[in-house]
């Protein structure tokens, strides 16, 4: 409860006008990036993340939530009007949102899309904020040996949750791992795989990693592509949408049903706790039920409002689960939560249990952030500014990767002040680019370096503990609750049949 | 010739892998005194990294045989890559490399204009230079005040 007064109270902080500021402008930045097709939230993220030096932790949170908020939709108004999702996670939206526009009801399907984030967004908000600190009292009770066994589930379900690339996530992973070993032991005086460089006895910083992974590679990823984007931009000036239809009418909300607002919404928000499962699992598989409990299946597909509100209501509620990991474990789900995650990180404040119980008033805020983006900045950015957003991610390409390109460059330099930096960006950069482009999924490698030295040092901590025992982890019960879970998962994700897609 | 890459990159992989894990031998002995040391987690790492890249460069070498008889078509698809977009990431590479090389010589304005030049260029084309020109100062003198004015970050200067 005490919690929960603590996030009531934070909603005063946006009374000031600068930290409203950040919050808008950061809700807007993140829709126009995942309303982008090719660019997402977590690119814009990735680009403003050296901006956090300056601003306070609380503050530079807050604007994280609202990016996050608004990546999630934002991704459905390139996938409504012109059938390219700008988003991973709106890909299920425009299944039934694209016709929609055929039929001439392009903007009540953002209307709808729009209400639906809203209401997931909010349900995953409220339970975050609600089941946050009971998960972050029962983590407290984890010790050494269980810290190990949850990392070490942690990464098996982000690369299982890799269907039909299992391997390259794998070995993705691997590779973030062995970046993770460069610089100083943890625990003796010895370096590890620093070449003789004194730059790299302190270990590879995460800026450049966040930036090489996500900017950089995304520069390169699109110089090759460039013609589908000039394709894009012309298909996008055909388009025209007006205000006066946004709305959806109240008949078609109930026709939809309170229960489909609210079975999406948790599906997404369990979906969102799961390491490595995002926005896109969510969205498919409160899509795949809700067309697996309607009395006209036959209708999803063709511009069934009831599809869109399925996919944007767990997508969005996706924000939610996938905080909690992040904030009581230290593990980060998805992309985003990582970067977030690096912002508590380079402003030297240890995720964990103890940051949710010993330092809530930092955490607050940003939940109060979460939940007025979700509440007040989804409807009102679409009623005020969706018929401008398709003028402004019709924008010129070249200009769009200059600014992006200055951006992530510069934004390496920030850290340190050393062009070191920025050369660790382009190096990571470029081997991200060629890992993408044999389809490896670099999330993986992103988590394999983030929670490599607190899976190193818990490993290292539990044998010492034990005497060099390995029963420790079967022996231990919140040990053995976790090496459980990672079978169980294994089971469901890796060796049973994966669920068919609905089209 | 696009598969053979493939090919190129999983054996890169491997060899990484195999570096690493050498490495990690030359760092000790993995046990003593009842615990870890430092080599353990990194010869774990490395193991698992020769797993999964061998698996990858045998599914790649033995996707190649299966699809040698149809070599043809692979390069009429790597034809029909060929051209900017074939060469446009390399050139985006170099661009960020002298970028850098030069950020701190030039400073940030000059190296920046022709950075985000260059950035724009490789984009579209050396149609209208001259727009390309103000446009990048724009963007560039943009990057300054987010920077050096809003939050404080001192770029460096021609002038020291």
């Amino acid at each position: 409860m005490e919690f929960i007064n603590l996030v009531l109270g934070s909603f005063s902080l946006l009374l000031s006008p600068q930290i409203l500021l950040y919050v808008v402008a950061g809700f807007l930045i993140g829709t126009i990036f995942a309303s982008i097709p090719g660019l997402t939230a977590t690119l814009a993220l990735a680009l403003l993340l050296p901006l956090t030096y300056s601003l306070d932790v609380s503050t530079a949170l807050m604007a994280c939530a609202s990016i996050y908020m608004a990546g999630m939709c934002g991704g459905s108004i390139t996938a409504t009007t012109i059938n390219i999702p700008g988003a991973p996670s709106s890909m299920m939206t425009a299944l039934d949102g694209y016709p929609m526009q055929l039929q001439g009801k392009g903007p009540l399907a953002l209307g709808h899309a729009a209400f639906g984030s809203m209401v997931g967004g909010a349900l995953g908000a409220i339970l975050l904020i609600v089941l946050a600190p009971f998960v972050a009292e029962v983590a407290l009770l984890v010790k050494t040996t269980g810290k190990f066994s949850l990392l070490a589930f942690a990464i098996v379900v982000i690369v299982i949750a890799q269907r039909g690339k299992v391997v390259k996530a794998g070995m993705a992973a691997c590779i973030g791992l062995m970046l993770a070993t460069v610089g100083l032991d943890a625990m003796e005086p010895m370096t590890r795989f620093t070449f003789g460089s004194s730059e790299l006895t302190a270990g590879l910083d995460l800026m450049p990693m966040i930036i090489g992974t996500f900017a950089i590679s995304e520069i390169l990823i699109q110089a090759k592509s460039n013609g589908c984007a000039e394709k894009m931009v012309e298909a996008l000036k055909k388009v025209t949408i007006s205000r006066r239809d946004f709305i959806p009418p109240l008949s078609e909300i109930r026709k939809i049903g309170v229960m489909c607002y609210l079975k999406s919404s948790l599906i997404g928000y369990a979906v969102g706790t799961l390491p490595g499962a995002g926005g896109s699992m969510g969205s498919f598989l409160a899509y795949a039920e809700t067309v697996r409990t309607s009395d006209e299946p036959e209708t999803f597909g063709k511009g069934n409002p009831k599809g869109i509100v399925a996919s944007e209501s767990a997508n969005n509620a996706v924000c939610g689960g996938a905080l909690v990991p992040m904030l009581t474990f230290g593990i980060p789900g998805d992309p985003v939560t990582a970067i977030m995650l690096g912002v508590l990180v380079i402003n030297g404040i240890q995720p964990g249990p103890q940051l949710m119980v010993g330092q809530a008033e930092l955490i607050a805020p940003m939940l109060a952030s979460l939940l007025f983006s979700a509440l007040i900045l989804i409807p009102l950015t679409l009623y005020l500014l969706g018929p401008y957003f398709i003028k402004i991610v019709a924008i010129r390409k070249d200009v769009l990767y200059g600014i992006i390109a200055l951006l992530a460059v510069v934004g390496s330099y920030v850290a340190t002040f050393s062009t070191f930096q920025m050369m660790m960006s382009l190096i990571i950069g470029i081997l991200a680019y060629y890992l993408r482009k044999h389809d490896f999924p670099v999330i993986t490698l992103l988590l394999g370096f983030i929670l490599g030295p607190n899976l190193e040092e818990f490993l290292r901590r539990s044998l010492s503990l034990s005497n060099g025992n390995p029963m420790t982890f079967f022996t231990n019960y919140d040990s053995l609750f976790f090496v459980i879970l990672t079978l169980i998962f294994v089971y469901f994700l890796a060796i049973k049949k994966p669920l068919k897609k609905p089209f | 010739m696009l598969l053979n890459k493939n090919v190129v990159f999983h054996f890169l992989l491997f060899f990484l892998s195999v570096g690493y894990f050498v490495i990690a031998i030359n760092l000790g002995a993995p046990f003593a005194n009842n615990g870890l040391q430092p080599s353990s987690f990194p010869l774990l790492i490395g193991l698992f990294a020769m797993m999964f890249s061998s698996i990858l460069l045998y599914r790649e070498v033995k996707l190649m045989k299966s699809k040698a008889s149809s070599l043809e078509d692979d390069t009429q698809t790597d034809n029909a890559l060929s051209g900017k977009g074939r060469f446009a990431p390399l050139a985006v590479m170099l661009s960020i490399f002298l970028y850098i090389l030069l950020f701190s010589p030039l400073g940030y304005f000059f190296s920046s204009i022709l950075f985000v030049l260059s950035i724009i260029i490789i984009f579209s084309s050396l149609e209208k230079v001259l727009q390309k020109i103000v446009i990048s100062t724009i963007i560039v003198s943009f990057g300054y005040l987010v920077f050096e004015q809003m939050f404080g970050v001192r770029l460096p200067t021609l002038w020291g």
